[in-house]
C-alpha cells in the first residue's frame, strides 16, 4: 500500500534505483553497505535498511564477514529475481579486499561525466566467469572486468573495450607483463573456442588495459608497463581511490570517498 | 535269442521315438498355450538371427519393459481386484487374451496381453539365441563345422555397420568423457574386455608406455591425432579440477617431408581446438635450445650426437669426449650456441680458459689432445650443418603446450636420428626439471626411421619417475626396435596398452595378449552330411584373432590390453578449418596463399606475441580525461 503522503512517482523510482542496486551487488559477487550507499545515492543507514528488506524478502543475506560495515550478497532467490544467471556463493574471505576494491573501481568510473555521456557499460568478472562456464582450457587470465563503449557517439574511444584490473598487491614483474601481453593481446571473447583466442591478424578485443592499483602494486605494473616497448601505450596505471580498502580492523568506517 | 536281441533293439528304438515325440508335443503345446510370448519371442529370433545381435541385447530388451509391467501391475493392484488381482493380473490376460481372439478383436487382445508376453517373448529369445550362438560358436551348431566361421563373419559385418552409424553423427563421440576417459570410437567387438557402445580408456592408460602398429593408410594417423588431442583435453580439464598437472605433448613426427607438415597443420588445429593455449612446430616455426642442457649432460648429448666406429676408433671417442667436456665446462660457463663451442674447440681458447683456475691434469689434457682439436671442430661442424638452428634456441618445451617436431627420417636418416637424440635428451632434462608440474606425453611417430640410434627402451624404463609417458608407434612390428629384444622390451613395457591396426605380421604382438579357454568341437561326417554326433574338448585359443587383424579396415583398430582386445571403430577427429591468410598479405601478393596454409600461431607463454602495430591501433586516442575523472591523475 502506497502511503498517502508519497507522491505519486517517487516509490517506483525508488523501487527502480532498489532493483538496479540489486542487480549491482550480485553483478559484483557482494558489496559492503558503505559502498551499497553510494550505489543508491542514499546514506549507510538508509542503504542498511535496504539491504534488511532485502534479507527479509529472502533475495539477499548479510553479514559482518571481514573488516567494515556488513556485507550483502544475493541469495539463489535474490539472483533469480534479478535474471542474473550465476550461482549463489557468499564472498570469499580471501577475495573481500579485491571485491571492494573493484566496486569501488566502478563506482568511480561511473561517477565519472564521460561514461554516462559515452553510454559505457561495465562487465562484470562474474558474468565473464559465467559464459566461459565450465569448460576446459580454463587457463587464460579473466580481468577484473570490461568496459564497453558503444560506437555511436562523440568520445575518442567509441567503440572500444577496456580491461579492468585492480590490483592491491605486487605480483612479480614477469608475471605482470605476461598478464598485461595476453590480455592486450587477446582476439576472442571470454567463453569462445580455443581457436579463436588468439587469431593472428585479428584486432584486440582489449584496445587498452586499465590498472588501478594501491600504492605498493604500482612500481610492479609501472616496470611490467615499460618491458611491453610499443605495447605499453595501451596500458593505462592509475591509483585506486580511497574507498577502495578495506578499514584496518578496529577502525569504525566512516563514508565512503569517491572522487 | 537273435530274434529276442533284435526285439530289444526294436522297442528300445520305437520308446525312444515315443519319448520323443512326446516331448516335441509337450514343446509344441506349451508354445501354443503360450501364443503371445511365443510369437515376440520368433520375431525377436528372427531379428536377432538377421542382424546378428549380441544376446545381452535382447535381455536389455526385456529388462527395460519393467517399467510397464510395474505399471501395469500397479494400474491392476489399485483397481477392484486388489494385490490378488495384480498377482494373477498375467493369468487372467492370458485368458482375456483368448476371449478376445474368439471374438476376433486381435488387436484388443494384443494390446490386453502385451504388458506380460513381450517381457517373457524377448527373455525367451534371448534364452534361445544364446543357446544358438554359444553352440554354433562352440561347433556344436549348424548345419556344418563351418557354421561358426559363417556366423562370426556375419556377426563381425553387423557389428562394424552398427559402430559405424554409431560414430557417423557429428559430436556423437566426444573427445573427452566423464571420469577422465578418452574416447577413440566406437566399439565393434570385444573379448575379455566389457562391452560397452563407445571405445574409451581412462587417462592414466595414457600416462603409461603404449604402443601403436599399423601400416601405411589403416588410419594410424587419425588415431594418433584423436588420442593426442583427447590427451590434452582430458587433462587441461583435470588441471582446472585441480586433479593433475598441466598436459605437455611432444611428437616426434620421424617421416618428414610435405606429408608431415599437412599432419602439422591438423595437429595445431586440434590441439587448439582440445584447449591448448600454443602450439609449436619444430623447426619450421619454433626452436629449442640445447645449450639448457646441464653441462655434463650436454657434453654426453653433444658425444652422442656424433656417430663413432668400435675397436680402435674408441680411442677416439674418448679423446672427443675429453676435448668436448673441457669446452663445455669450462670455468667461464657452457657454451651458448653452436657458434660458441666451435670458438672453444681452439688450443688457445682452451689454455686460456683454464689458465687461471685449471688444474694440472686440464693443461696436459689440452697439450696432448691439442692435434685432435682440429678434427673435433671439423665434426662437429658438420654436425651443426646437419641439425640446422632449430637446436641453436631459443626456446624451451615449457613454452609450448603442444609441440610437433619435424624429422626429416626419410630424406637425411643420420640427421634425424641426431635430432631425436637431442630432443630427447632435451625432453628428459625438461621433465627433471620441472619437477613434476607438467603431465607430459612423448609421441614417436614412425619411430623405425630413428629407432637404430635412438634406445628408447630406456627413456621408457625411467620415464615414469621423470613424469613421462611414451608412445611409440610404427608401421610394424620389425619397424619397432634393431632387434627382436629391444622390440620385446618395448612392447612389454607398454602397461597402457598396444594399438594394433591392420598389419601383416601381428603374430609377435598378439601372442603378447595370451590366450583364452575355448571349445572346440569335433562332428562325424554321415551319409547324409554333418551328423550332431562327435566329442568336444577345451583348448586355449589366442585372444586376438590374427586372420580379423590382417582383415582389418581403414580406420579400424584393436586395442590389446590386461589380457583382451577391444576392436574399435576409430571417430576421425574435426578441427576448426585453416586459418584463411589476411586480406593484407593477399592484396600485397607477396605471398600465393596455399591451400591449407598454416598460420604462424606459435606463442610461447610467457611472452605472448602480440602484433606491434594494429591497424587503426597504434596510435591509441587519449582517454586520460575519464581515468583522470575516475581516478585522479597518473602520477609521475
Amino acid at each position: 500500500m502506497i502511503p498517502a503522503d508519497a507522491t505519486p512517482d517517487a516509490r517506483p523510482a525508488a523501487r527502480l534505483d532498489q532493483a538496479a542496486g540489486l542487480v549491482f551487488v550480485g553483478e559484483m559477487y557482494g558489496v559492503q553497505v558503505d559502498l551499497l550507499a553510494l550505489v543508491l545515492s542514499t546514506s549507510q543507514r538508509r542503504a542498511s535498511a535496504v539491504a534488511g528488506r532485502w534479507c527479509d524478502a529472502g533475495s539477499a543475506q548479510a553479514a559482518i564477514l571481514g573488516p567494515g560495515p556488513r556485507w550483502v550478497w544475493l541469495t539463489k532467490a535474490g539472483l533469480a529475481t534479478s535474471g542474473l544467471p550465476y550461482a549463489p556463493a557468499v564472498p570469499g574471505l580471501s577475495r573481500l579486499a579485491h571485491l571492494r576494491a573493484v566496486t569501488a573501481v566502478r563506482l568511480a568510473l561511473a561517477a565519472a561525466p564521460q561514461f554516462a555521456a559515452g553510454g559505457g557499460h561495465w562487465r562484470s568478472e562474474r558474468r565473464i566467469r559465467s559464459r566461459i562456464g565450465g569448460r576446459i582450457g580454463l587457463r587464460e587470465h579473466v580481468p577484473d572486468a570490461e568496459v564497453h563503449w558503444p560506437d555511436g557517439t562523440t568520445l575518442a574511444w567509441a567503440g572500444e573495450c577496456w580491461a579492468i584490473e585492480a590490483e592491491l598487491t605486487p605480483k612479480t614483474v614477469a608475471r605482470t607483463a605476461g598478464i598485461m601481453r595476453e590480455l592486450l593481446a587477446r582476439t576472442g571473447d571470454y567463453g569462445c573456442r580455443p581457436a579463436d583466442v588468439l587469431v593472428p591478424g585479428a584486432p584486440p578485443r582489449h584496445a587498452r588495459a586499465v590498472y588501478v592499483c594501491s600504492a605498493a602494486a604500482r612500481p610492479v605494473l609501472m616496470k611490467a608497463r615499460a618491458l611491453l616497448g610499443d605495447l605499453g601505450a595501451r596500458v593505462e596505471i592509475r591509483a585506486l581511490p580511497g574507498a577502495a580498502l578495506l578499514p584496518a580492523p578496529g577502525r569504525r568506517a566512516g563514508p565512503a570517498d569517491l572522487p | 535269442m537273435i530274434r529276442r536281441g533284435l526285439g530289444i533293439i526294436a522297442a528300445r528304438a520305437i520308446a525312444t521315438a515315443a519319448v520323443r515325440a512326446a516331448a516335441a508335443v509337450l514343446t509344441l503345446a506349451v508354445a501354443a498355450a503360450l501364443t503371445p510370448a511365443t510369437l515376440v519371442a520368433a520375431g525377436a529370433l528372427a531379428v536377432a538371427s538377421r542382424w546378428t545381435w549380441e544376446p545381452r541385447r535382447l535381455f536389455v530388451a526385456a529388462a527395460w519393459c519393467a517399467p510397464m509391467v510395474m505399471v501395469w501391475l500397479a494400474a491392476t493392484a489399485v483397481g477392484p481386484a486388489g494385490w490378488l488381482g495384480a498377482a494373477t493380473a498375467p493369468y487372467h490376460a492370458w485368458l482375456a487374451f483368448w476371449h478376445l481372439v474368439g471374438s476376433g478383436a486381435y488387436l484388443r487382445a494384443a494390446a490386453r496381453v502385451a504388458p506380460a508376453a513381450i517381457p517373457l517373448g524377448l527373455a525367451g529369445a534371448g534364452l534361445g539365441w544364446s543357446y544358438r550362438t554359444r553352440t554354433v560358436g562352440a561347433g556344436a551348431g549348424g548345419r556344418s563345422p563351418a557354421s561358426s566361421v559363417a556366423l562370426d563373419q556375419r556377426q563381425w559385418r553387423n557389428q562394424v555397420r552398427a559402430a559405424k552409424a554409431r560414430i557417423a553423427a557429428p559430436g556423437s563421440v566426444p573427445l573427452t568423457m566423464r571420469g577422465d576417459l578418452i574416447a577413440a570410437g566406437a566399439v565393434i567387438r570385444t573379448v575379455g574386455h566389457r562391452a560397452g557402445p563407445l571405445a574409451a580408456i581412462g587417462y592414466e592408460r595414457m600416462r603409461s608406455h603404449q604402443v601403436v602398429i599399423g601400416t601405411t593408410g589403416t588410419g594410424k594417423t587419425t588415431l594418433l591425432l584423436r588420442l593426442w588431442a583427447a590427451y590434452l583435453a582430458t587433462g587441461l580439464r583435470r588441471q582446472a579440477a585441480g586433479r593433475g598437472a598441466a598436459p605437455l605433448i611432444v611428437v616426434l613426427d620421424c617421416k618428414g617431408g610435405a606429408s608431415a607438415r599437412r599432419v602439422a597443420d591438423r595437429y595445431r588445429r586440434l590441439m587448439r581446438e582440445a584447449g591448448a593455449r600454443s602450439v609449436a612446430v619444430w623447426p619450421d616455426e619454433a626452436s629449442l635450445s640445447l645449450w639448457s642442457l646441464p653441462p655434463r649432460k650436454l657434453t654426453t648429448t653433444l658425444v652422442d650426437l656424433i656417430e663413432h666406429g668400435t675397436g680402435s676408433a674408441a680411442y677416439y671417442a674418448d679423446v672427443m669426449e675429453a676435448l668436448v667436456a673441457l669446452a663445455v665446462e669450462a670455468p667461464c660457463g657452457p657454451p651458448t650456441s653452436a657458434a660458441d663451442l666451435l670458438a672453444r674447440l681452439e688450443p688457445g681458447w682452451l689454455a686460456l680458459a683454464y689458465a687461471a683456475s685449471g688444474t694440472a691434469a686440464d693443461q696436459a689434457m689440452i697439450r696432448s689432445a691439442s692435434r685432435q682439436l682440429g678434427d673435433v671442430a671439423l665434426r662437429f661442424r658438420t654436425l651443426f650443418r646437419r641439425l640446422g638452428d632449430g637446436l641453436d634456441g631459443p626456446g624451451s618445451f615449457g613454452d609450448a603446450d603442444a609441440w610437433y617436431c619435424i624429422l626429416e627420417g626419410t630424406d637425411q636418416v643420420p640427421v634425424a636420428e641426431g635430432q631425436a637424440r637431442a630432443l630427447v635428451d632435451l625432453l628428459a632434462s625438461f621433465a627433471v626439471s620441472c619437477g613434476g608440474e607438467r603431465e607430459i606425453l612423448l609421441a614417436v611417430d614412425e619411430f623405425s626411421a630413428v629407432s637404430r640410434r635412438l634406445p628408447i627402451f630406456t627413456l621408457y624404463e625411467r620415464a615414469r619417475s621423470l613424469g613421462l609417458s611414451v608412445q611409440v608407434s610404427a608401421q610394424s612390428w620389425q619397424g619397432l626396435a634393431a632387434t627382436q629384444d629391444e622390440r620385446y622390451r618395448i612392447a612389454a613395457a607398454a602397461e597402457g596398452g598396444i594399438w594394433l591396426l591392420r598389419t601383416p605380421h601381428p603374430e609377435p604382438v598378439a601372442g603378447l595378449a595370451g590366450t583364452r579357454k575355448a571349445i572346440e568341437t569335433t562332428r562325424a561326417l554321415g551319409r547324409l552330411g554333418w551328423s550332431r554326433r562327435g566329442s568336444s574338448r577345451l583348448h586355449d585359443e589366442p585372444i586376438v584373432d590374427l586372420g580379423l587383424i590382417r582383415r582389418l579396415d581403414t580406420g579400424q583398430v584393436a586395442y590389446i590390453h590386461g589380457g583382451g582386445v577391444t576392436y574399435v571403430q576409430i571417430k576421425r577427429p574435426v578441427a576448426a578449418p585453416a586459418a584463411v591468410r589476411g586480406p593484407v598479405v593477399a592484396a600485397l601478393g607477396a605471398v600465393e596463399p596455399l591451400a591449407g596454409a598454416v598460420p604462424a600461431v606459435f606463442v610461447p607463454l610467457p611472452v605472448p606475441a602480440v602484433p606491434s602495430a594494429v591497424p587503426g591501433m597504434a596510435r591509441p586516442p587519449d582517454i586520460s580525461p575519464v581515468l583522470d575523472a575516475a581516478f585522479g591523475p597518473e602520477a609521475p
